[in-house]
């Protein structure tokens, strides 16, 4: 019988706004035992970050405030951990409580080096040395198998990349040996590839030394592949929890139903996603029905009919090609000295060859670094390419002055990834999406434009009073859809979406990626759909290109290619896709 | 780094040629004329001729350029004679023909009309002055600043916050020339009993049994003065940078470690957030020292700027031709300073 760690009764957090006080945590109870795993999956907003910061005390006591309990057992005896003082907390934050965050990438000190900022935990716990400290952090660093741990130690954040500042996070975490460890979406901001080696780091370390974790995600398939248990958060409620494998097998709750669902699957054929509105209805009240959607059948209700992709596929490739590629090269030089003499080339992307057919979707998918971004800004020559042929239209794009270029810019665009810096803060939603019309001179005035305006707003599925709002007050899902409204803005023919749906929650990616193929249905679009994760390149193309080192690995029909890859590091792009405990269906 | 500061200082030197260009033909276009200037009201025209003859104003104007250029050039052609050695206190590099020479030197801003003393005697005299007034100003400016920044910063919407909001709303409009002259009437008039300071005075002053004597408490006030401006705009741009790093995601890891506030705060989060306030102290110094000019003027604090207001009442123009010139180059070097600076702060801005 394994002791009880943790327990969480009755827990509210309250946060203060400008409305006054709102509830972000509504009776929350779950508990964790000594080497469990728990995990805590919702989507944004859903207050499962609260819950864990709740847990270190680090809601500011300004405006936020905690109610009910948080016992945590150590040698016996257990503490209420809201009833500590700011001195008494500190004993357990970092020693028997760590925690590593979302974004490796900001949350460390980017004027300390990286050795420096783990000793410094070292030393404030145990009281140690410098050279000890020292000594300490790089063990830690071997342990959570950082390359050249001795040079590391002397890195500044910015020179290493975001899977090793992660390590460095964990590492930094693991210094003083916690009983409870806290990993809040430790992995969203990382490839795919890079995410399965740090859960199994994560879950090696857990093993070693017998850690309780709590593991905190959107994504339920990757959740089912640490935890133990699972929470199962909807807008600061608990909806559902129990053992891990119950609850993926036989979900109770219509949301969780959802979240299984909407994770594009690997082995299904869907010709859209459902999402989690297909499985619930919310009324005024916030009241939760379930509905008819059977998960167990989604191939009747979201999958293809007989013969459709077939067809589809035949009347696809009889065309003209609308875009080819030809031994396309973007090389950037590598210049040294001070006179900057070429020493060296990168070659982003290298003798890259392809057709794109009208209407057609083309992913793209590779590792961060493998060239897809770009190549996808070499074919709008937003880098400029330095060698090949891009033939759009039969005319071909390197060799069109700057003039006829922003003449053809009205007939491709492009969605980038993070939703949150592509708009313009200073810019209303209507401004932003009016602009690239008053660019190019689309209709005589903007009255008629902002007609237009409201049109793509309410086909993306926003309304007409958000004209006039500003982007911060959007979440991420629903700017992505004023991004392709923006998009959409000029009637373009040709569409690359560059990892258009990575920043965004599994259930938000499914309702964007649906938005996305019905427009390529209404408008004819063409899309080269650009992303590190193959699962979704899967749902939505057509046909699927393998990028590594700026060249192709492999080209072809996406299931083909899944079901039996050629080459070794599909396999890996494939195997690092989560699973979990998945349905069988 | 060498490259990019010699490429800076490359940049430094045009930008020097422009400000004597410019400064010399604005003064050659004002309608005042130098011989009479020298010779006083009263004099006849022979002296008058023989003194524009010696100021070299008889020579056309491109000629007149060219001797000024060689004047304040420290790389100079002069005479190996007694007179140009006296004059010019040079270092002879190697003779150019019989009896010229190029030579090395301080830069040779000729004599003041008035009183006959070489500029660059006055500006001796007075740049301790005003470099003790500006640096002294800008300390109380930065170190008053950033605290007052830092605590508003922490103890964001309570009352110091506020406070210390409209203590630098009223910095910032207020324009130094009156903010002066009310500091000097409240604090060197009405409540001189409390402070003892005067309204006006210099840093030295002459007592006729001690002689030269050393008056701090003279300082005060033009410090307070000249520093207020950058003391607004450092309480602000502190809170707003300490503000953005405070919401910053490796703060949260600081806290999370179990540091204690005190530590965060300036062990993580000031470092951070001085970055700006550094850029904005090194580039506020160099004005901070044209600012003066007002404050001197008003307090009569007896430094570069006042003997530069009062050469321009006489037009007495060689003394400001070369307060200005000095100003332009220290407005030059200063920069060069702040963008090396910039790259030590940061190790993101490093060079490899």
């Amino acid at each position: 019988m394994s002791t009880k760690i943790l327990e969480v009764k009755n827990l509210y957090t309250h946060f203060k706004t400008e409305d006054g006080w709102v509830t972000a945590v509504k009776d929350i109870n779950f508990s964790l035992n000594q080497g469990e795993v728990i995990g805590i999956v919702g989507e944004s907003g859903s207050g499962k970050s609260v819950t864990s910061l709740s847990i270190m005390q680090l809601i500011a006591k300004a405006n936020g405030r905690n109610e009910g309990e948080i016992w945590f057992t150590e040698e016996g005896r257990s503490i209420n951990l809201l009833t500590l003082s700011e001195e008494q907390i500190r004993e357990y934050r970092g020693n028997k409580i760590a925690m590593i965050f979302q974004e490796p990438m900001t949350s460390l000190n980017p004027v300390y080096t990286l050795g420096d900022q783990v000793a410094e935990a070292i030393r404030l716990h145990q009281r140690v040395d410098k050279t000890t400290a020292r000594q300490k952090t790089i063990e830690l660093f071997n342990e959570v198998q950082l390359p050249r741990a001795e040079q590391l130690f002397d890195a500044y954040p910015h020179q290493v990349s975001g899977g090793q500042k992660q390590r460095v996070m964990i590492a930094m975490a693991l210094s003083c040996n916690p009983q409870l460890l806290i990993a809040d979406e430790p992995t969203t901001a990382l490839d795919v590839t890079v995410q399965k080696t740090i859960i199994e780091l994560l879950k090696k370390l857990k093993n070693d030394r017998g850690m309780s974790m709590i593991f905190i995600s959107h994504d339920l398939g990757l959740v089912s592949e640490i935890s133990d248990k699972v929470v199962v958060m909807y807008k600061g409620k608990v909806m559902e929890q129990g053992d891990a494998a119950q609850v993926f097998h036989r979900p109770q709750h219509p949301y969780t139903k959802g979240l299984l669902a909407c994770r594009p699957a690997a082995n299904l054929q869907l010709k859209k996603l459902p999402t989690v509105a297909d499985f619930m209805l919310v009324d005024g009240n916030g009241a939760i029905t379930e509905t008819a959607t059977d998960i167990n059948n989604l191939d009747n209700a979201f999958g293809f009919k007989p013969d459709e992709r077939e067809n589809r596929k035949k009347k696809l490739y009889k065309q003209k090609p609308l875009l080819k590629l030809k031994e396309v090269q973007t090389w950037f030089p590598v210049k040294q000295g001070v006179f900057g003499k070429v020493k060296d080339y990168v070659k982003a992307v290298d003798d890259i060859s392809f057709d794109v057919y009208p209407g057609e979707t083309l992913g793209l998918v590779g590792e961060s670094g493998c060239g897809k971004t770009t190549l996808g800004r070499s074919i709008l020559r937003l880098v400029e390419p330095t060698g090949g042929t891009i033939l759009f239209e039969g005319r071909d794009l390197r060799r069109l002055s700057n003039e006829q270029m922003r003449e053809l810019r009205k007939d491709v665009q492009i969605i980038f990834q993070d939703p949150y810096s592509s708009l313009n803060p200073r810019l209303t939603v209507g401004s932003s999406i009016m602009e690239p019309m008053q660019v190019h001179k689309v209709f005589n005035n903007d009255r008629e434009r902002k007609a237009r305006v409201l049109e793509l707003l309410r086909r993306v599925g926003l309304k007409d009073e958000h004209f006039n709002r500003y982007p911060h007050e959007f979440s991420g899902g629903q700017r992505q859809r004023i991004c392709i409204a923006r998009a959409l803005a000029l009637n373009p023919k040709f569409i690359i979406c560059d990892e258009s749906v990575s920043a965004l929650d599994v259930s938000v990616q499914a309702q964007v990626l649906n938005l996305l193929i019905e427009l390529r249905e209404e408008f004819n679009l063409t899309y080269i759909f650009i992303s590190h994760d193959l699962s979704v390149v899967k749902f939505i193309s057509d046909r699927m290109v393998v990028m590594n080192k700026g060249r192709i690995e492999e080209m072809g029909d996406p299931d083909q290619i899944y079901n039996h890859p050629q080459k070794e590091y599909t396999k890996r792009l494939i195997d690092a896709i989560p699973k979990g405990k998945l349905l069988k269906v | 780094m060498f490259p990019y500061i010699l490429n800076k200082s490359f940049y430094g030197l045009l930008v020097m040629l422009g400000i004597v260009v410019v400064v010399f033909f604005l003064f050659n276009i004002l309608p005042a004329d130098p011989a009479r200037m020298t010779m006083g009201q009263r004099s006849d025209v022979q002296s008058l001729e023989a003194v524009r003859k010696e100021l070299g104003l008889d020579k056309p104007m491109p000629v007149q350029f060219a001797l000024f250029l060689n004047d304040v050039s420290p790389i100079g052609l002069h005479g190996t004679d007694s007179v140009s050695r006296a004059k010019y206190h040079y270092q002879q590099l190697f003779k150019v023909g019989k009896d010229e020479a190029i030579v090395l030197k301080w830069p040779y801003l000729r004599r003041s009309y008035q009183t006959k003393k070489e500029v660059s005697e006055i500006l001796r005299e007075t740049i301790p002055n005003t470099l003790i007034l500006a640096v002294t100003a800008m300390v109380f400016a930065s170190v008053i600043g950033i605290a007052l920044g830092v605590v508003s910063a922490i103890k964001k919407d309570s009352w110091i916050d506020k406070a210390s909001i409209g203590f630098s709303i009223i910095g910032i409009s207020a324009p130094s020339f009156f903010a002066g002259i009310i500091i000097a009437w409240l604090f060197g008039f009405v409540l001189s009993d409390y402070t003892g300071l005067n309204m006006s005075g210099s840093l030295h002053n002459y007592d006729p049994f001690k002689g030269e004597v050393l008056t701090l408490k003279n300082l005060w006030l033009p410090m307070i003065t000249l520093g207020l401006r950058p003391l607004a705009i450092i309480v602000q741009l502190t809170r707003s940078s300490m503000l953005d790093v405070l919401a910053m995601d490796y703060i949260r890891t600081a806290r999370a470690k179990g540091l204690s506030n005190y530590s965060v705060v300036l062990k993580h989060a000031l470092r951070n957030a001085l970055n700006p306030v550094v850029t904005a102290i090194s580039g506020w110094f160099a004005s901070l020292i044209a600012g003066s000019f007002f404050i001197e003027y008003i307090f009569g604090y007896n430094g570069l700027g006042k003997a530069t207001v009062d050469a321009l009442g006489l037009a007495d123009f060689p003394v400001v031709m070369g307060s200005i010139l000095f100003c332009g180059f220290i407005f030059v070097v200063l920069n060069i300073l702040v963008d090396v600076l910039y790259g030590v702060l940061d190790p993101r801005v490093r060079v490899r």
